[in-house]
């Protein structure tokens, strides 16, 4: 991660404040790609050429456009969304932001925000990836393509509901599948079940 | 969403540029029913020849881009024909087209390829087949005419029993797309090659390519006809 190149936009009226920032930046040891942006539009243009991992946002920017901003936040679900403080805003705007940094803030501090910010983003991302099932979700599978229902899957792994459901979530998040006639087909390219067993 | 090195489209670019930048562009057009033929022409001059706003045709093509740029709050009725137009000709493409192709090649897969579990997916794609039939009908027989008859037309075909809600719609696209992903996550990664790398080939580009328009088919019904039904029936009230 750490000599990874950040890119990051900044949507900031200010000059002073992001000649300042693009300073604070240029300073530290990460390497980072600043982008200027002057609306939301921008940034989701930007990302065309080029993955922002991380926007930061002046807030004044977003208020009366809380639902535009929602629909580039579902537009770019990798990038970290930093609202830069530096006036008081309510808290049901700034609870759409991941992370808010305030403008008195240590350079460091701030750089170290972003940081923690990128790092969490990758490593959430590798640990979505797949891997082989459990025996227990391997149980719950085959019972699954079986056709049994989550309570008659609780009722003969005596495990509650409650845990057939995350078992479930497991296994679609693991091979990618999510309906059942799919599964069924996964659970015989894999050996799981064997054909003759399977009667529709 | 469907991030791409393309360009933002803008009004003042040639549309032949953007074609063959993406030529995926192609099938905003046919959509539109506007012709291939575009010559030199700006996106500007192709839409004031045909009558279309710039501002639907250009949102729509950017989301082809892959970029979902955000107001459509101005949209007119007479936009609305134009997206309608849309929705129209691309349930023609999927229904006719897309699905069929797709049903064929499967079919073709299965003559060269006796891993048991192609069979199965033969059956996962017709089953698959009459959901998404199911709902493009429910679209063409109650949702469609209900929005003819909310820009005025007199015979629309829409009976009030049947009843129209929002909530209902909106319950109805859910998961069309999931089981495409399923079918892709398949033939990727589980199930044994046997002399059908083109056939597969095939299949995967197609069953992509299907994705791809679905997905836009899908986003213009949430955030463009579902909040301008909304505006729409109140204007009328």
């Amino acid at each position: 991660m750490k000599n990874r190149l950040v890119n990051i936009a900044l949507l900031e009226p200010s000059d002073i404040v992001f000649e300042g920032l693009s300073n604070v930046f240029s300073k530290s040891k990460q390497y980072f790609k600043i982008f200027r942006a002057e609306s939301l539009d921008e940034i989701t243009s930007l990302s065309g050429n080029e993955k922002i991992d991380v926007a930061i946002i002046n807030p004044s920017q977003i208020q009366n456009k809380t639902k535009e901003f929602s629909t580039t936040q579902k537009n770019l679900p990798d990038t970290c969304w930093v609202g830069l403080i530096y006036s008081l805003f309510d808290d049901e705007l700034l609870s759409l932001f991941d992370k808010t940094i305030h403008i008195t803030e240590t350079p460091d501090k701030i750089i170290g925000v972003i940081d923690k910010l990128n790092d969490a983003e990758s490593s959430n991302s590798a640990s979505s990836g797949q891997g082989q099932l459990s025996d227990r979700e391997i149980e719950v599978l085959k019972l699954l393509v079986a056709g049994l229902s989550n309570k008659e899957i609780a009722d003969k792994l005596f495990i509650s509901i409650h845990t057939v459901v995350s078992h479930r979530k497991n296994i679609s998040q693991k091979t990618g599948i999510k309906s059942q006639s799919g599964l069924t087909i996964y659970a015989i390219s894999n050996k799981i079940i064997r054909l003759e067993d399977y009667t529709d | 969403m469907y991030q791409t090195k393309k360009s933002f489209i803008n009004a003042s670019m040639k549309m032949a540029d953007l074609i063959f930048e993406n030529p995926i562009l192609l099938l905003p057009l046919e959509h539109f029913e506007l012709e291939f033929l575009v010559q030199d022409k700006s996106v500007a001059q192709l839409c004031k020849e045909n009558n279309i706003s710039e501002e639907v045709f250009i949102t729509v093509a950017n989301y082809y881009n892959g970029f979902h740029t955000t107001s459509y709050e101005n949209f007119t009725k007479a936009d609305m024909e134009w997206i309608l137009k849309f929705l129209k000709n691309s349930h023609n493409y999927y229904e006719n087209e897309k699905y069929v192709e797709i049903q064929n090649l499967i079919q073709r897969l299965y003559e060269v390829n006796d891993a048991p579990e192609i069979k199965l997916i033969g059956k996962f794609f017709d089953e698959y087949f009459e959901e998404v039939k199911e709902h493009l009908s429910y679209e063409n027989k109650i949702v469609f005419p209900y929005f003819d008859k909310l820009l005025g037309s007199e015979n629309s075909g829409y009976k009030e029993e049947d009843s129209f809600s929002v909530n209902e719609y909106r319950e109805h696209h859910s998961d069309i797309q999931s089981k495409l992903k399923d079918l892709k996550e398949l033939l990727l990664k589980h199930i044994r090659v046997n002399n059908d790398r083109v056939l597969r080939r095939k299949i995967i580009v197609s069953l992509s390519e299907l994705e791809y328009d679905l997905d836009i088919h899908s986003l213009i019904e949430e955030t463009i006809l579902i909040p301008l039904i909304s505006r729409l029936e109140t204007e009328l009230k």
